[in-house]
């Protein structure tokens, strides 16, 4: 009877794939690398969907989980700095201002290895943290389940430095490590009691950091096949069991990927130009009183405004004429000819809600293939590093089991999606 | 222990939760005899505190101070070594050093590969016991698997080779979720022993407290910043600020610690952010 009752609350299951993007979803179903996503594609839909500003891991995959605009759940990127010291400050789970989305329903819910949810915190259901997660012990909730995950040898994530120094090791570990996450996911699946599944895979995102430029062809493409056709197993067997379980099934991701043609360092032209000057120490420790504006990464631009920061120089009036000439002349940043930089938001244009002001005052989208970086210590405005991939804002996917159409989808709607699922078991829920 | 009790522990002044914390030791002392107690140090404030404590206890009940065991985890920090021998001889202590040497003679560096099938008996029992089911494992002193070969391991033999009946550890109710259900005296198997905590009324600014007011030694990282020290590879500076000059009450001790901004750093590093 309990069994029984169990399956009949289980009522949606999203499967997130960090930064896999859709075209090439749909070039791997092509290819027969993704035959089972392709079946599902028979029954669901799979459509192109944008990330958040700024299109980085942490701040997508909390406005999914929330449902808000980066500027409502406060979480703009993976670091932020001290206005006092200067010294980089590491936003976690605590940060985040907004409630998750099993916090609003009061179901049951599993989310697990999403990134910016560490250290765990305890949840009407099961937690196993993310992207930046140290420990396994602080990562899991209800702490029963540390000894089932330690057992399995679950890691939290692949070892990136490995990438670079030995990939054949790199390789071993992301495949270890994506065997050892999509069994232990199977495993609370079957388990424990939910009626909202949220789990991602994260070794996409890393193999494709370091070696996107095998993702179509190249030394490395026997990889890509081998792990998204890994991938496509399991999500075949997660979709078979939702459907079993009479849930509606979803995958997502929280950006898409391109190939860098070269990083573009945005501190360092903010020092060329004369608007940031930086004495010894790390990052922007040793900041002057003069600098205009800084950088944090991926490409958010700070105005040093006088009250906010404590060297901060720039006043209020001063800070919209800035802004003016920052737009103008960011734009102007060329490689070889190319345009490096697509688009120039303001802050007040893409933050809404009440922590909109602790956002960046400008965000450059750059052009495929130019990935903008906060480094502070670069010798020169263009170069390339161990990276081949970068973030892109548009082409992340969302594939439901459903026939769903959407325009202008983007990250944070799911969250809408899926509470419209878990309120209307009778599979409604879409309009 | 009822909430209300710890609650009243907690909120006591520095000097009256000496004077608990020598009791509960005493309490150790009466059951178990001086001689089959052993005290963990690790050169951190909490057990430097609980051991200037355990020694008052000790002179005031006219017994000797049970043995002190140290266990070198595999990346010590030097300034943590110092410490030890600075307070040996000020204390005329004898410690005992414990280390995992099957294990930290199997990989040259931090992070090399440790084959599980070349590791001993112990160690190897130790893995299937925790339910470790690799072949092989990174040497991490932070990691869950090494943390547990490194610690629990040396400190077993040594508890069967003494024959001892208990081991004091200054661990804190405020410092972690995880202890805050401890209690001052613990039941452990394998092997059958107790765990005494005589210091888990104490909170960080306690410590600190005790430190000051009664010319306790400390070592000298947490003037650099630290706030709580462990192996060196996976402990940060939590601020340029003394230890005892940060905002203790809002600000997690462990920062610098696991959770921490070193690691954070290097992970983001690793990933092409900072």
């Amino acid at each position: 009877m309990k069994i029984f009752k169990r399956k009949k609350n289980r009522k949606v299951v999203v499967v997130g794939i960090d930064g896999a993007p859709c075209s090439l979803l749909r070039d791997y179903m092509e290819r027969g690398i993704m035959p089972g996503l392709k079946e599902m594609c028979a029954g669901g839909s799979l459509l192109k969907m944008n990330s958040t500003l700024p299109e980085i891991s942490s701040v997508a995959w909390t406005s999914f989980l929330t449902g808000k605009n980066p500027g409502e759940h406060g979480i703009f990127g993976f670091m932020e700095i001290d206005p006092e010291t200067y010294e980089y400050r590491f936003p976690d789970s605590r940060s985040v201002k907004a409630p998750g989305i099993w916090e609003k329903n009061g179901s049951r819910s599993v989310v697990f290895n999403i990134p910016q949810t560490y250290p765990a915190r305890p949840i009407n259901g099961v937690m196993v943290s993310g992207f930046v997660a140290l420990d396994l012990k602080e990562a899991v909730y209800p702490e029963r389940l540390f000894r089932e995950l330690s057992a399995m040898g679950y890691r939290l994530d692949v070892n990136a430095q490995l990438a670079a120094s030995n990939p054949e090791a790199f390789f071993r570990d992301l495949f270890e490590t994506f065997e050892k996450r999509s069994k232990a996911i199977m495993r609370v699946y079957e388990k424990e009691d939910w009626d909202l599944f949220i789990c991602a895979i994260t070794e996409t995102d890393r193999l494709h950091h370091f070696f996107f430029d095998s993702a179509l062809e190249g030394r490395y493409y026997g990889r890509f096949a081998d792990l998204y056709s890994r991938l496509d197993s399991f999500l075949k067997e997660m979709a078979d069991r939702a459907e079993k379980d009479g849930a509606v099934f979803m995958t997502c991701s929280d950006h898409g990927f391109t190939e860098i043609e070269s990083e573009v360092y945005i501190n360092r032209w903010l020092m060329e130009n004369g608007y940031l000057s930086l004495s010894g120490g790390e990052g922007l420790k040793g900041i002057e009183r003069q600098s205009l504006a800084f950088c944090l990464d991926p490409s958010r631009v700070y105005i040093h405004m006088e009250g906010k920061y404590k060297k901060g120089t720039v006043g209020k009036s001063g800070r919209e004429e800035l802004i003016g000439v920052l737009k103008g002349n960011l734009r102007d940043i060329r490689f070889q000819g190319k345009e490096v930089i697509k688009e120039i938001f303001l802050g007040e244009e893409i933050f809404r809600g009440p922590y909109a002001c602790c956002g960046p005052d400008l965000y450059l989208l750059p052009n495929y293939g130019f990935d903008l970086k906060g480094l502070t210590r670069s010798p020169r405005l263009f170069g390339t590093t161990r990276f081949r991939g970068m973030h892109t804002y548009d082409d992340a996917h969302f594939f439901i089991s459903r026939d769903f159409e959407r325009e202008n989808l983007k990250i944070e709607d799911l969250a809408g999606i899926i509470s419209g699922f878990l309120e209307c078991p009778c599979a409604g829920g879409l309009k | 222990m009822l909430q209300e009790e710890k609650k009243t522990l907690t909120e006591m002044d520095a000097d009256r939760k000496i004077e608990r914390s020598k009791a509960v030791f005493r309490e150790a002392v009466e059951r178990f005899g001086p001689d089959r107690i052993a005290l963990a140090i690790t050169g951190g404030k909490d057990s430097t505190t609980a051991l200037w404590i355990a020694r008052r206890a000790c002179e005031e009940m006219g017994v000797k101070l049970p043995l002190c065991m140290f266990i070198d985890e595999g990346d010590v920090f030097d300034e943590i070594l110092e410490f030890m021998a600075r307070i040996k001889k000020l204390w005329s202590l004898d410690i005992a050093c414990l280390k995992n040497k099957d294990v930290s003679s199997k990989a040259r560096g931090l992070g090399d590969m440790v084959k599980v099938s070349s590791l001993d008996e112990a160690n190897q029992a130790a893995l299937r016991e925790m339910g470790f089911i690799g072949e092989e494992f990174p040497l991490m002193p932070d990691s869950t698997v090494c943390n547990h070969l490194m610690k629990t391991v040396p400190m077993r033999e040594f508890i069967t080779a003494n024959g001892l009946a208990a081991v004091s550890i200054a661990i804190r109710w405020d410092e972690q979720a995880a202890r805050r259900d401890e209690d001052y005296f613990a039941a452990r198997a394998n092997p059958l022993h107790t765990r005494v905590h005589p210091i888990l009324h104490f909170t960080e600014r306690d410590i600190w407290t005790a430190i000051f007011r009664h010319d306790i030694p400390y070592n000298g990282l947490y003037k650099q910043g630290y706030r709580s020290l462990g192996a060196r590879c996976a402990t940060g500076r939590a601020s340029d600020m003394p230890a005892w000059m940060q905002d203790m009450e809002n600000t997690p001790e462990r920062v610098g610690r696991g959770q921490e901004k070193e690691k954070v750093m290097g992970q983001l590093r690793a990933l092409g952010y900072m």
